[in-house]
């Protein structure tokens, strides 16, 4: 092996280990009976999930964090979803392709400018410390990537279709409803699940805007961070990185059928 | 034409700074078969959706049936359309997609069931009723895109290359099967192609688009032996275009001359002025090739070229400059590459071309 | 525009509406609050309206009449709000130091009587005319600079000019500037891993190319707060790396990772490695594979070959990149927030302290007004790039 196929594989190879071992690493910590998160593991246990599901404080950050990201998911996936459809045109306005910029713009601005404002505002209009306000400040920053994951598969699908569909008969809102939509779903469901990661992973706007009963999981975690670490953390880094490649895997493989299908 | 059932008048559509059809005025009679022919760009799909409601003439009006039609949405033009790709459906079946019009129409479900299996059966995919598109082969796509068409019983088919994605054997089979469609149910059909052969086949008549315009329309033999321009000439079918200029006219019949001295008759019923120079189409299996004349034109030339077509050879002879192609049956003495021969037609079967 | 088009961008328009409308409320609107916090002042104005009648036609070089001094005694007794007058205080307080004292022996020597009273003989410092000069700065505007002009480390003096804070005062240059060099570390650190990690992503296929861009796209993927927190476990004294480092005998003692700036650079090196490494493979895969065949067939040796063709063509990768890796490295919170120490702590700390700590919001917003135009500013410029990229063919 020459010295250029040497040196890619070792370069590679450890930066695919910087990458993924930090995660890895994370994992057997979760099963740690101990109270410091050190290696050598001292001794097995399940007790952090246990505390993790049982908890007081962990079990309501749980629920919280559900709730939320339910209500994100479902509020942002349909004004997404909507908002793509309006801008699904290969060649945009002057004014669409403004308007498509500013759906885009929460992925960019940071977020503890975003959150400083949220709470000024907020509190104007009572919005602090209640699920409506939290819901609204996740969909906020989780609707661009509903508006991406839709727009791009709608691009895809062949106008002829619903040219089609309008030739025999639909009239336009029976086009969207029989044809369109139904081709888009591959994309409103991941929408939807990226909506729900970012709900689930959104900390420095829940620092904002959220009162001490609306805590998600995302918020209690870096609370612990901060004040206490305890092994707790790594059972809840457990759920989340088996949680994501969970659904990494189901999406991809009913990407797969769904594909196959069509 | 006296009660068309389709008119297009004065009808122009530009996209932009890019004008694709100009001042077009086509009317098409009730239960013709007209195709639309012309090479990529020509317009002919364009006008097409236009007649379908995808596409909005820029000015000018489309008729049909006596209503005016240009400002009324696809979905309420009940005519059927067969895409290029075909456009099944490829969420729902085929018996779902089949049973689409008619349940955009609102028909009980005990009839939309009876129809379709009714109009899978007429098309032979009866059982594949179940199946989705993605597992059909490219002609049984084909044929459940005609039934989805045709179920909802529209007075007027537009096809856009339907038969383009076929290969020869199939598309040869389809092209039957449309024609005996058309002449077993009263059906308009606008049927839009870049292949000539399948247009010559198929059509009661053929227009001719270049550029947005129709070059020539009339029927599939008026246009192959007496094309008006040269660009008609080429496109139909092979010809051979030659140029001379008028040394007289007498009766119908002009006398050219062409460069080199040689002269030929043509007959013919355009105005031409003597002096002037004109460009003459001759049909390559309309030459007779011998080594003497056999008929009243001839023109000496020399073998350059000689081909195996199977059942047929492929001569190329030049003769003052002027390369001419010829096709003759294998029944021909076999020539050689440099002989001489005497080329020979009638003064019918040339046809004197506009530029 | 024909009726036809006319009507398809209504449809169009009526589409992006209700996204539309939410966004301008619940995203535009609490920036330009924000944006508003930072120049905004109206704590006294509305708690002293008399006295900035009284004060407005005061030169401010004179000692302050009898007139604004009878205006402020009224103005005192006349708040019932105790949150005004803390608001009132605090922001007398940061204009001049001891004017919290000062106030609240005032007020509470003026609720005791109700007729003209002598405020030097209250407390003497009434008697300096800076005090009164804060009054009336604060009083008569209700839009300030002063926010502004504090966070890049300024100020008014007494005679309204500009100068610099003292130094005990000013901390935000020197944190914008920690800011700038630690994104701008983070940046080459990951053009310096990523662009390499990135090639070798494009010259290889297969399984092996999906290991690559696998390895990238689940960190992407995993939550920023569990990869943060994967960190923090691990660069602890007691953590995995140092027990293994030590273990090896590599090091004696724990190498500090934590709470410090390596720690900061190692953890958000992590996190951003996927903006710089997608945006390249992506430029990368769009080059024909035949380029460099074609530079070898016209002589280039490889490394020239690499340098004239295949590096000026990734350039636009590594740039996009690296703009969009800056950009978010300006903006970060969460991971310096838990894996720095106290002298690693970026602007945003800073703003979310003035916020919820301090609760100076003409602070916070001043300098989150700077890092929203930084952050425009170069999104303006990566739009550019990245738009010009799909002109040429």
């Amino acid at each position: 092996m020459n010295v250029l196929r040497f040196s890619k594989l070792v370069f590679g190879s450890a930066t695919v280990f910087f990458l993924i071992a930090p995660l890895i690493a994370i994992l057997p910590l979760a099963f740690t009976d101990s109270v410091f998160l050190n290696y050598p593991i001292p001794g097995y246990s399940t007790r952090w999930f246990e505390e993790l599901f049982t908890a007081s404080v962990w079990q309501r950050s749980i629920v919280n964090s559900l709730i939320i990201g339910c209500g994100t998911t479902l509020l942002a996936t349909v004004l997404g979803t909507v908002g793509a459809l309006g801008l699904r045109d290969r060649q945009l306005s002057l004014v669409l392709t403004t308007v498509k910029t500013i759906f885009l713009l929460p992925m960019v601005v940071p977020a503890v400018v975003l959150g400083v404002g949220m709470q000024l505002m907020f509190a104007r209009y009572g919005l602090t410390n209640t699920y409506l306000g939290v819901i609204i400040a996740h969909t906020v920053v989780a609707v661009p990537f509903v508006v991406v994951n839709v727009l791009a598969v709608l691009q895809g699908i062949d106008r002829r279709l619903e040219q089609a569909a309008a030739s025999l008969g639909a009239a336009p809102v029976t086009v969207l409803k029989q044809v369109t939509l139904p081709l888009a779903l591959p994309g409103i469901v991941s929408g939807a699940v990226f909506a729900f990661a970012t709900s689930l992973d959104e900390v420095v706007l829940t620092l904002f805007v959220a009162g001490p009963n609306q805590r998600t999981l995302a918020r209690q975690m870096f609370s612990t961070i901060r004040e206490n670490i305890s092994p707790a953390i790594a059972a809840a880094a457990f759920v989340f990185i088996v949680g994501t490649v969970l659904i990494a895997v189901v999406l991809n493989l009913s990407r797969r059928t769904m594909a196959a299908k069509i | 034409m006296s009660n068309p059932f389709i008119r297009l008048e004065e009808v122009s559509k530009s996209f932009g700074l890019l004008t694709v059809v100009e001042g077009l005025n086509l009317e098409i009679g009730k239960g013709e078969f007209i195709s639309l022919l012309g090479p990529s760009g020509s317009g002919k799909t364009t006008i097409l959706m236009m007649l379908a409601g995808f596409e909005h003439p820029t000015s000018g009006a489309i008729w049909a049936g006596g209503k005016r039609i240009d400002s009324l949405p696809p979905h309420r033009r009940n005519m059927g359309v067969v895409f290029q790709n075909y456009a099944l459906f490829p969420h729902m079946t085929v018996s779902e997609n089949v049973a689409f019009p008619l349940k955009m129409r609102g028909l009980p479900r005990a009839e939309v069931t009876e129809r379709v299996g009714r109009a899978l059966d007429m098309v032979q995919l009866g059982s594949l009723a179940e199946r989705r598109p993605s597992q059909l082969s490219g002609g049984q796509q084909q044929r459940v895109a005609l039934a989805r068409a045709l179920i909802f019983e529209p007075e007027v088919v537009l096809m856009d290359e339907p038969l383009g994605a076929l290969d020869k054997q199939l598309r040869e089979q389809m092209q039957l099967d449309i024609r005996d469609l058309h002449r077993r149910i009263e059906l308009t059909i606008v049927f839009v192609t870049h292949d000539q052969s399948e247009a010559l086949t198929m059509s009661d008549r053929i227009a001719i688009f270049n550029r947005g315009k129709i070059e020539q329309i009339g029927k599939p033999s008026e246009i192959y032996d007496h094309p008006s321009t040269q660009f008609v000439a080429e496109f139909i079918g092979e010809t051979n275009l030659i140029h001379g200029s008028v040394q007289s006219i007498e009766g119908g019949t002009a006398r050219v001359q062409l460069p080199g001295g040689q002269e030929v008759f043509v007959e013919t019923t355009t105005n031409l002025c003597p002096n002037g120079s004109v460009c003459l189409s001759i049909r390559p299996e309309r030459i007779k090739v011998g080594r003497r004349e056999v008929a009243s034109n001839k023109i000496t030339a020399a073998i350059s070229d000689v081909v195996y077509h199977g059942d047929h050879l492929r001569l190329v002879a030049r003769s003052d400059g002027q390369a001419l192609v010829i096709k003759t049956d294998r029944s021909q003495p076999t020539l050689s590459i440099g002989e001489e021969v005497q080329l020979s037609f009638l003064p019918s079967d040339c046809w004197v071309v506009r530029p | 525009m024909s009726p036809i088009g006319l009507r398809k961008q209504l449809i169009s328009l009526v589409l992006v509406g209700p996204l539309l409308l939410f966004l301008i409320f619940f995203f535009a609107f609490p920036l330009v609050t924000m944006m508003k916090s930072a120049v905004s002042d109206p704590v006294a104005a509305r708690a002293l309206p008399a006295t900035a009648r009284a004060v407005a036609s005061w030169d401010r070089v004179s000692p302050p009449t009898d007139a604004i001094m009878a205006a402020f005694v009224t103005d005192i007794r006349q708040i019932n709000d105790d949150q005004l007058f803390g608001d009132l205080v605090r922001r007398l307080n940061s204009a001049k130091s001891g004017f919290r004292t000062l106030m609240t022996k005032t007020r509470t020597t003026l609720s005791e009587g109700t007729g003209s009273i002598d405020l030097i003989a209250v407390d003497k410092r009434w008697g300096d005319p800076s005090y009164w000069q804060a009054v009336s700065v604060a009083a008569s505007s209700t839009i300030t600079d002063r926010n502004l002009l504090a966070a890049v480390d300024l100020q008014r003096d007494t005679s309204n000019a500009i100068t610099a804070l003292p130094a005990d005062a000013s901390a935000n240059r020197a944190i914008m500037l920690r800011t700038f060099v630690m994104a701008l570390t983070v940046t080459v650190a990951c053009v310096l891993i990523g662009l390499p990690f990135a090639m070798i992503a494009a010259s290889v296929d297969g399984w092996k190319r999906q290991l690559l861009l696998g390895a990238v796209l689940l960190p992407l993927w995993t939550s920023l707060l569990v990869r943060t927190a994967a960190w923090f476990i691990l660069l602890q004294d007691t953590g995995l790396i140092n027990s293994v480092l030590m273990q090896l005998g590599v090091t004696s003692g724990p190498v500090p990772l934590i709470f410090n700036r390596a720690g900061v650079i190692i953890a958000m090196t992590h996190v951003l490695l996927p903006f710089m490494v997608l945006p390249i493979f992506s430029v990368l895969i769009g080059i024909p594979k035949n380029l460099m065949p074609a530079a070898a067939s016209l002589g280039a040796h490889p490394v020239r070959a690499f340098l004239n063709v295949l590096l000026p063509l990734t350039l636009r990768g590594v740039v996009s990149g690296s703009l969009l890796v800056f950009m978010s490295a300006l903006g970060y919170y969460i991971t310096p927030a838990l894996i720095g120490g106290a002298k690693d702590q970026m602007i945003s700390s800073v703003i979310a302290y003035y916020a919820t700590g301090a609760a100076n919001w003409g602070m916070a917003g001043a300098l989150g007004l700077v890092l929203l135009a930084a952050t425009m500013i170069l999104y303006a410029i990566y739009l550019r790039l990245s738009s010009e990229r799909e002109v040429r063919p």
